[in-house]
Order: structure tokens, then C-alpha cells, then sequence
């Protein structure tokens, strides 16, 4: 007869070896955990004398510009073609070199997903622009959606740096609260992503990169928030800028409903048949004074008052693919000062270029008032 | 590197599997019942089916006929076995199959939930042929080993586009024949029987497809069979897959279960 043991050890050691070398469908990460680092493909020595710091966030939108993508503009495309999302690439990284940040906040950064061709964009951008180091934490880890043909997806938010990044943690925000257990398992895990970065002339300095919920319709985003607010209150005697796509719009703002401007082919709300009365992601009303504390406890890159005098001229946001910007939802806050009036909001730059559907937003900061 | 390790691990396995029969009496009577993968055909007018397996019937004493019924509306396959004269001690059967898996793939490349090719593209008319040899022998009374080789090649009506492909584990290597044009597949398997209606398969397959940026594909199965009688078997397992995909290589290790039916038609004497 056989030797039945021989089979058995054989078979457990192939199982052990497999167990060990494989991966879940989907990552639901930790609290914390160490985030992904990034360092150039050829290093440019960053400067170290340098007066003021230029601050730059944006949502590139996975690099792929402004197209008619089938998840947040009533549009059909899913998969983008490997030549279409280097020219996206390509005019992001332009755009980065003509600016000149020294440290960018990205959100939406694709590092191995099918609809951008398992392009990692963040080793992209370090090695075809002046940025040596960077960090990245992931939203959405899947091996495989099975929605849409979307297949594989990571992406995430990105900080790049001029500056070496010491350390750099991923923080986990609280999930949507207004979804079924199925759908929460395949969905986005936003984060915020923290890095200490070895700035000149400030010693502890963080960086902090964060992507709120976009299309929940219960406190997920309130809940959130207050998770970065946390975080940001152990960094009370450090000096950081938080940068990133918050998803909500400044208090006062005068439009809040977006239901009407942003509704697809077919789709009705505000009727009294009409279920949900509201178009999610659209419906800013209830949460209109959430950011609130961020203005009151931090300083912004776009002063409150400014804002409020001339609204339009700081919209970041449309999910028209083919619209103009008609809300602001990028923000860059401070515990330091930034220096008057050296904001920019690049509205036209992005349009005429068709480089997202986000406008990159930029401040200076003086490194004096960081010491 | 990669390929390297897998080269690696592939003479880790063979080596095992030579051990494991290596370890094995000499007491076996080879049966063409449960004769899935080997060069042995299925008695004629028996057939088998599993829940994962392909309807299988013995057509004749040197041809055996194959499909999945599930996938036979959506994904018709056919295939033929055909039994040829032994090569000294080695049984030989060759193999032949067809699949026209265009129905499947339109159907599911659709919006929403089960969504699994982006509704933007349009499946071609295609089908894939494959031929290969497969030859068996006993080790003893208890084990059978087979190996086989085969070549796969498609033939498309129409522009099937790279972002179609399926990047996920058994799926990618069985399609990659569609955009890469051609392909080879091997294997090795190993069965028999551990001891009273309890059996064990052990096989690998590997996948080339030469001049593709993933042209490799690996798969190791380990099953253990409960035969409780000529008519009903039950498997489970494990099947791990190593796979250069669009976005890289990567192991997966997946559950492995069947249960499997068999019935003989009356045969005229």
C-alpha cells in the first residue's frame, strides 16, 4: 500500500508554501500601517537654503484629463488605453515642472489598476519630474472589482517631496456608513496619509495628504474629518500643512445643491416620487458648515473672507466633463501662516489643458514663521 | 528572476511528485473509470459529469467526447479524445478540442454588478483550437502517471482589444490564447489511491505563449477523492496558479471541490 504520511507531509508543505505567497481579493488594511515609499529614479539635490516653500494639492483624477469616465460623470468609459494615460501624464508632469512645487498632495494616484494600464503613477511622476521622494497610502486595493469590467485597482493618495520623507503612515477613516456589507467589502477605504518630511529650516515638519468620502449621503464624511482632526491635534507643538480633496464645500458657500446641474441622462430628484431625493456626492446642504473648524483651527491657503467675495474665482471641482468649475473642494490647510495673496487656484490652466477634473491648488509659506 | 523562481519551484514539485511514487507499492490495476486527464478513455456509453468537471462519455473504445454543458450556450466547447495504439509500455491518446467563447465574453462585459470586461468594447467572433498527445503509465498497481503536450492557436474575425483581457488566475492563461494568436500547454498528473475508496491527484500544468509580454502560466492541483462507488465521487482540495499577468506576476491559492456523477448506458452484447 501507499505511504500515506510521505503523502500527507508533501501535501502540507506545498499548502504552507502557498498559503505563505498569497494575497487577499481585497486589502482592509490596518488602523495604521507604514505607507509605501518612493524614491526617484535619478536624484536632483533639493536646495537647502530656501525662504519659502510653494504647497500644491490636486486630484489628478488618475490621469486620465477630463474624459468621460462611467463613475462620477455620466460618461462610458472605463478602461483607458496605455498611450492616453502617458499623454495625461505627460501634460500633469508639465504642469508640475512649470509651477514648481516643493511638495504636492496628490489624491487619485493609480499605482496598479487595469483602467490606467497597471501604470504606477507615482514612480511616473517622481522620475519625469524634479521630485525625489515620495509616499503613497491606498483607497482602494482590490485584485479584482467585478463591476464595469474595472478589474484590478490601487489607488490612492501621494505625497512627493523635494525633501527626503523620514516616515510616512497610512491612517485608516471611518467607512461609509450607508452601505450594504457586500458593497463595503469591494469599496473605497479613504485615509489619511502622514509624512515627516525633512524640510530646511523647520525641524518636525508633517505633511498630510487626505481624500474624504465622496458619495456618501449619511455623517461618513463628518465622522472622518473628525478622524483628521485627531490626528492633527497630537501635532500641536510640530509644524505641518494638510493639503487634499475634502469633499465638502466652505461654509456659506452659495450654491449647496448640485442635484439638478450634475443629474445624467434619466436620472429625476427633488420630485416627490424621486428615490433618493438627491443625487449623491451633489447634496452639500446638511453639511455646509462641517469644514467650519478647519477655518476656525487652522489657517487656509484661500482665506475664508476671499472666498466668500468672489466664489467662482476659487472653484475647484465639476463632474461635467466638459463644464466649467462650479464648486471648491480642494483645500490647503496650515498651523503656520501662508504668505498673502501668494494663492493660486489654476482654473484655466487645467481646463485648456483638460488635465483633471480637479484644479490644482498652491500657496506659499514663509520658512521663517515655520521656526 | 521571477521565472527563475518558478523554474524553481516547478523542480521542487517534480521532484516531490517523483518522491511520492517513489513511496508507492506495487499492487495497482489500472481502472478507466474517473479517467479524467489521463490517456485512458471512459468505457463505452459511461459518462461523467461534475459540477466543475466537463460532461465526459465514452463514445467508443478509441473515442471519448467532452463539454462543459454549463458553458455550452454561452461558450460552446467540444472535445474529442481519441485512443491510439500503446507505445511499448505507455498508453496514448490524443486530444483535440474547439471553443467559441465570444457569447460568454459579450455577456459578461456589461455596466454594473458583474461587470467583468468594460461594456466599451465589443467581443469579435473567435474560436481556439488545441491538439495535444497525452501518455500514461502504471506505476505499480496503485499510481498512474501521465503526462501531455499540446498546442493551442485562435482564430479571430474581428480587432479584439488588449484591455479585454481578464487579469485573474485560470481565467488569464486559458484566454491569452485569443490575444496572443497561439500557445503551449504541458502537464503532468499523478493519481492513485491512498487506501480502501480513498484516492489523491496531484498534476501541473504550464502555459507558454511565446513572444507575449505574459507568456507563462503555472497550475498545481492536490486533490484528494472519496470514490464511494463506480457512480459518485467526491474531491477537495486545493489548485495553485502562478500567472504573468498584464500588471506583473502573482501565486494564488484557491479551493478545489467537486462532486462528480457517473452512469454506464446499457451497451448491446
Amino acid at each position: 500500500m501507499v505511504n500515506c504520511k510521505g503523502i500527507a507531509l508533501i501535501s502540507f508543505a506545498i499548502l504552507g508554501l502557498m498559503i505563505y505567497s498569497c494575497d487577499p481579493l481585497v486589502n482592509k488594511f490596518d488602523d495604521t500601517e507604514d505607507a509605501k515609499m518612493y524614491t526617484a529614479k535619478n536624484i536632483q539635490t533639493p536646495p537647502n537654503n530656501i525662504d519659502t516653500f510653494i504647497f500644491m494639492t490636486w486630484n489628478i483624477r488618475f490621469g486620465v484629463a477630463r474624459i468621460p469616465w462611467f463613475g462620477d460623470c455620466c460618461g462610458n468609459k472605463v478602461i483607458v488605453a496605455k498611450s492616453d494615460v502617458h499623454q495625461n501624464l505627460e501634460n500633469i508632469a508639465n504642469f508640475i515642472n512649470e509651477v514648481r512645487p516643493d511638495i504636492i498632495f496628490m489624491q487619485e494616484v493609480d499605482i496598479e489598476s487595469k483602467r490606467t494600464a497597471y501604470i504606477d503613477e507615482v514612480q511616473w511622476l517622481l522620475d519625469n519630474t524634479y521630485f525625489n521622494y515620495g509616499c503613497y497610502a491606498s483607497m482602494w486595493e482590490a485584485q479584482f472589482i467585478p463591476s464595469d469590467g474595472l478589474g484590478r485597482v490601487n489607488t490612492g493618495n501621494a505625497i512627493l517631496s523635494r525633501w527626503k520623507i523620514e516616515e510616512a503612515d497610512r491612517i485608516q477613516l471611518p467607512l461609509r456608513g450607508d452601505q450594504d456589507a457586500l458593497t463595503e467589502y469591494f469599496y473605497l477605504r479613504r485615509n489619511l496619509l502622514k509624512a515627516k518630511i525633512a524640510v530646511p529650516g523647520i525641524d518636525d515638519f508633517y505633511a498630510l495628504d487626505v481624500h474624504l468620502s465622496a458619495f456618501s449621503t449619511d455623517d461618513t464624511k463628518q465622522r472622518q474629518l473628525d478622524r483628521v482632526i485627531e490626528e492633527l491635534e497630537t501635532l500641536d507643538n510640530t509644524k505641518f500643512v494638510i493639503g487634499g480633496d475634502f469633499n465638502l464645500i466652505p461654509p456659506g458657500s452659495d450654491s449647496t445643491d448640485f442635484c439638478d446641474e450634475d443629474k445624467c441622462a434619466g436620472e429625476s430628484f427633488h420630485g416627490p416620487n424621486d428615490d433618493p431625493m438627491h443625487k449623491e456626492g451633489s447634496y452639500f446642504t446638511p453639511e455646509i458648515n462641517w469644514l467650519q473648524v478647519m477655518y476656525y483651527n487652522y489657517s487656509p491657503a484661500v482665506p475664508h473672507t476671499d472666498y466668500i467675495s468672489d466664489q467662482e474665482h476659487y472653484f475647484t471641482h465639476t463632474p461635467e466633463w466638459d463644464g466649467f468649475w462650479n464648486r471648491k473642494l480642494d483645500y490647503l490647510f496650515t498651523n503656520m501662516n501662508w504668505i498673502t495673496g501668494t494663492d493660486s487656484t489654476y482654473q484655466n490652466i487645467t481646463f485648456e489643458n483638460s488635465l483633471s477634473d480637479h484644479v490644482a491648488v498652491s500657496a506659499k509659506l514663509e520658512v521663517e514663521n515655520g521656526k | 528572476m521571477a521565472n527563475k523562481n518558478i523554474i524553481r519551484y516547478i523542480g521542487i514539485l517534480i521532484i516531490l511528485i517523483g518522491m511520492n511514487s517513489a513511496l508507492v507499492s506495487d499492487e495497482f490495476s489500472a481502472n478507466q473509470n474517473w479517467s479524467s486527464g489521463t490517456a485512458y478513455l471512459l468505457p463505452v456509453k459511461r459518462y461523467e459529469i461534475g459540477l466543475f468537471q466537463p460532461l465526459r462519455y465514452g463514445l467508443s473504445e478509441t473515442r471519448e467526447l467532452s463539454l462543459h454543458p454549463i458553458f455550452a450556450f454561452v461558450s460552446p466547447n467540444l472535445n474529442l479524445k481519441l485512443a491510439h495504439d500503446k507505445l511499448g509500455k505507455l498508453q496514448f491518446a490524443s486530444d483535440h478540442g474547439i471553443n467559441y467563447p465570444t457569447i460568454l465574453m459579450n455577456l459578461i462585459s456589461r455596466e454594473g454588478t458583474g461587470g467583468i470586461i468594460s461594456p466599451e468594447f465589443e467581443i469579435p467572433h473567435m474560436i481556439s483550437i488545441y491538439n495535444g498527445v497525452i501518455l500514461s503509465k502504471p506505476l505499480g498497481n496503485y499510481h498512474l502517471i501521465t503526462v501531455k503536450a499540446g498546442f493551442n492557436f485562435a482564430l479571430k474575425f474581428g480587432e479584439l482589444d488588449k484591455r479585454t483581457t481578464i487579469d485573474l488566475p485560470l481565467v488569464f492563461p486559458r484566454l491569452n490564447v485569443f490575444y496572443n494568436g497561439y500557445g503551449f500547454r504541458s502537464g503532468c498528473d499523478l493519481k492513485g489511491k491512498i487506501f480502501k475508496k480513498w484516492f489523491y491527484l496531484a498534476d501541473i500544468d504550464v502555459f507558454y505563449f511565446p513572444g507575449a509580454d505574459e507568456d507563462f502560466a503555472f497550475e498545481h492541483k492536490g486533490l484528494i477523492q472519496w470514490n464511494k462507488s463506480k457512480k459518485f465521487q467526491l474531491c477537495f482540495g486545493y489548485k495553485l496558479s502562478y500567472c504573468n499577468y498584464p500588471f506583473g506576476s502573482q501565486w494564488h491559492l484557491l479551493p478545489a471541490f467537486d462532486i462528480q456523477f457517473a452512469k454506464q448506458l446499457k451497451t448491446k452484447k
